[in-house]
């Protein structure tokens, strides 16, 4: 090296000096840059095609600010279910104005996207105030994990709510016995709709349909007359789900639908099997291209006049209301799924209190608001689901909903769905989502039954 | 912290004009400067200089800092993900890293799941039969496109243009392509008369018959998972084309005129002159292509939601499952690692390859 010119060397060294000055500034940069990356990575995962981006920076603030903000996460971001939270935050701003809220929308997934931020965000030990969450033994990993804060006294105190509202949402409020959080709207899951001139022209009567196995014979009357029996998707498993779920209800009733739902699986195999060979006998009357088409794309065929019947949550006279000319009663109608008179299965949205809560104050105030007649009056209607609180006045609810609500009110039972994470935990719902994958790729009824018995117990 | 390990192991702290001292020429008159105390005479000196003449050393300012962000960021979190694997991690608390309690129960579960064997059985079919379709399809097009046809690169740019889109935009089309009743595929089919070949693409399947009795080998052939294939085909051919192309631009053309001299045929020209010429295209693009396959999550979750079921399920769609939805991270991590395994398995010997022949 000694051999190397003097002059070389210098520029050389001062090359190595520049570089290494470089050098560290870049490590420097690339520490911050490190910061900053890891805020994106985490904004851009909360984001999900809406504006997520301010997420860390809204949290960070949060702490200082004291109770006067207010953090709600939600996944209804177009559509029914945007204007109607928009409606509930303007009321509730209306009787707040000085809590400031900040909504931090995670679409798209049917959630999921939500869910995977809370959770991480739960696990990080920064919650928001409040987020959209399925009730029920949804949330047992978050009471497990001693997450959820008791709101008995000062949510539920207030309001009348014990009294306002049935014991089938309140079971779902308190997944570990006690109150964690608030049911804000109620989704029906055991609807039979259809297409009325469809069921006329076949000559099918659908209120005479008394059990889930009697729907079988209808829907062959309706084949005969060269309709589809019933428009079902089977691209993805969950409307096959929610489909069982309802069989299993109708057929057997809500006591061993509870059962099942709790575990005992074996203890009534013969009534799982008999409900996943019903729902294999349905499948021959669904449409030709099920296994290609969204669920709105199946109700597209009730509308159009191609099938006769059609399940799916309420969610689905949404679609009906925004069609012309076709009506309520006139041109399709809704009963109770076979069997299930008597019965409003339930389909939840609410909102939790999480325990360390960045602002208890103002989160408490929103939850009284969520659970007032104000809230639900404003909301579920734009929703089309209907409020929770039976003493929301009917008036601002279309006919369709005004029935749903007089069921509502005058149902003996209240079981909670299965598919949409009521009635089991995340870790089962996944293995009933894996059995009714496998269920509806052949329809193997034994597979089906090992499966569910897998996932439930 | 960090910066002044740097910058001492770079040696000069003071600001002055540094470029006259003398040189670490191994001798003992070096001082160092700035903050490093030199009471500890000769050894530790030239330790330094040697340091600070060693290659690693001073080019540590470029590779350094990629390395540290790298390191951090990706193998980093590989490796969290492993520790993650050996936890019994799930739901919402967070796990003890207690390495005493590390085991591999995790794996042990994947191994006696069935969904997870369903899994890696469709992940290999996958990974196999695209991109083996897709190198011949590729060739087959590079080949046509190279014989100096009219209008090559508007050829060229068609092929390849399904390679920019989304997958999220094929899938969602290719869902409508496969419709049974309305579908661009059957349709056509039914046009040209042949309506027995007309098919529920993705719900539909064939009796396998006496071939069932083999292992993992289900009754009827489903044909979710080859519609899945054949879409992905459509895109990633043109890909496979554009490598092939310049491949076969690189072989100089008098080896052509040379073979034709010679009276080779054409079928006989590129089997025994042409082909054996395109190893490296093959490989490179294989390797490109198999990892595509691996991640085909995007277009399975768009076409079938997180759950594609028994016969299109793959090991990054059950990861997510399992992870993300049913809170098991453990066991998400678990076959996140075998996934991780199976890649590095497709990568590595390529990497070795091209290593042992200087290359990389």
């Amino acid at each position: 090296m000694t051999d190397t010119p003097d002059t070389d060397g210098l520029s050389r060294r001062t090359y190595l000096k520049v570089a290494g000055g470089a050098g560290s500034a870049a490590l420097l940069a690339g520490c911050t840059g490190g910061g900053n990356g890891d805020s994106d990575a985490e904004a851009t995962e909360s984001d999900g095609g809406s504006s997520g981006d301010s997420e860390t920076t809204e949290s960070g603030g949060e702490g200082s600010s004291g109770g006067n903000a207010l953090e709600v996460q939600h996944w209804w971001t177009g559509g029914d279910g945007g204007a109607a939270i928009q409606a509930l935050f303007e009321g509730f701003k209306e009787k707040y104005p000085d809590i400031e809220v900040t909504e931090n929308p995670v679409a798209g997934g049917a959630g999921q996207n939500l869910h995977a931020v809370i959770k991480k965000r739960i696990l990080n030990n920064d919650p928001p105030s409040s987020w959209q969450a399925w009730p029920g033994a949804n949330l047992q990993p978050y009471t497990d994990a001693d997450k959820l804060a008791d709101i008995e006294e000062s949510v539920w105190g207030h309001n009348d709510m014990k009294n306002a509202y049935l014991d089938g949402p309140k079971k779902a409020a308190k997944p570990a016995g006690e109150f964690v959080t608030v049911p804000l709207n109620i989704h029906r899951l055991n609807n039979l709709f259809y297409n009325v001139e469809v069921v006329e022209d076949a000559g099918v009567d659908p209120a005479s349909i008394d059990s889930p196995s009697a729907l079988v014979d209808a829907m062959a009357k309706v084949e005969e007359a060269g309709y589809v029996g019933m428009a079902q998707q089977t691209k993805s498993a969950w409307s096959t789900g929610q489909l069982w779920a309802q069989v299993l209800l109708g057929e057997f009733g809500a006591d061993v639908y509870a059962d099942v739902t709790a575990g005992n699986v074996e203890a009534n195999a013969e009534a799982v099997k008999e409900s996943l060979k019903i729902v294999k006998q349905y499948s021959e009357y669904y449409p030709n291209d099920a296994g290609s088409i969204s669920w709105q794309d199946a109700n597209s065929k009730v509308i159009e006049g191609d099938a006769a019947f059609f399940h799916q949550g309420d969610w689905a006279a949404g679609m009906y209301r925004g069609q012309d000319g076709f009506e309520y009663e006139t041109h399709w109608n809704q009963v109770p799924f076979p069997g299930t008179k008597g019965v409003y299965a339930l389909n939840m949205d609410s909102f939790p209190f999480p325990a360390n809560n960045p602002s208890p104050e103002a989160t408490k105030k929103f939850l009284r608001y969520v659970g007032s007649v104000d809230a639900q009056k404003r909301f579920n209607p734009k929703k089309g689901s209907i409020p929770p609180r039976t003493d929301v006045p009917k008036d601002a609810f279309g006919p369709f909903l005004q029935s749903q609500m007089d069921d509502f009110a005058n149902s003996d039972a209240q079981p909670l769905s299965i598919q949409h994470g009521l009635a089991v935990s995340p870790d089962a719902l996944t293995g009933f989502g894996d059995a009714m994958s496998s269920f509806i790729s052949g329809y193997d009824v034994e597979s089906a039954y090992a499966d569910l018995k897998a996932a439930f117990e | 912290m960090l910066l002044n390990t740097l910058k001492r192991l770079l040696g000069r702290d003071g600001s002055g004009d540094c470029g006259t001292e003398a040189r670490a020429d191994g001798a003992a008159s070096l001082r160092a400067d700035g903050g490093t105390p030199t009471s500890d005479g000769f050894d530790i000196e030239s330790v330094v200089s040697s340091l600070r003449e060693s290659e690693a050393v001073r080019s540590a300012p470029f590779w350094l800092p990629p390395f540290l962000l790298m390191g951090f960021f990706v193998y980093g979190a590989i490796g969290w993900n492993v520790i993650i694997s050996f936890t019994d991690f799930a739901g919402l608390q967070l796990p003890t890293y207690d390495p005493t309690a590390f085991d591999l129960e995790m794996y042990r579960r994947a191994l006696s799941d069935g969904q997870f064997w369903l899994a890696t059985r469709n992940t290999f079919v996958l990974l196999v039969s695209f991109t083996g379709l897709s190198l011949a399809g590729g060739l087959g097009l590079a080949i046509l496109v190279d014989r100096g046809i009219r209008f090559e690169n508007w050829f060229r740019t068609i092929y390849l243009l399904p390679f920019s889109l989304s997958f999220v935009v094929t899938a969602v089309f290719w869902r409508w392509m496969y419709n049974f009743d309305s579908g661009v595929i059957n349709v056509f089919l039914r046009g040209i008369g042949l309506d027995f070949l007309a098919s529920k693409w993705l719900a539909g399947g064939v009796e396998l018959g006496a071939l069932s009795a083999i292992p993992l080998v289900p009754e009827t052939l489903q044909f979710k998972l080859f519609a899945v294939i054949f879409a992905l085909l459509w895109q990633f051919s043109g890909y496979a084309m554009v490598v092939y192309l310049a491949g076969l631009r690189a072989i100089p053309d008098d080896q052509y005129e040379a073979a034709r001299v010679d009276g080779a045929s054409t079928v006989r020209m590129y089997r025994r002159v042409i082909l054996p010429q395109l190893r490296a295209s093959t490989v490179s693009a294989a390797v490109v292509l198999m990892v595509f396959a691996l991640k085909a999550f995007d277009f399975l979750y768009v076409m079938f939601g997180n759950n594609p079921g028994p016969t299109a399920d793959i090991l990054s769609t059950m990861m997510y499952r399992q992870a993300f939805a049913a809170n098991e991270w453990a066991y998400g991590s678990a076959i996140a690692v075998v996934l991780f395994l199976v890649a590095l398995a497709v990568v590595a010997p390529y990497l070795y390859g091209e290593y042992r022949r200087g290359e990389l």
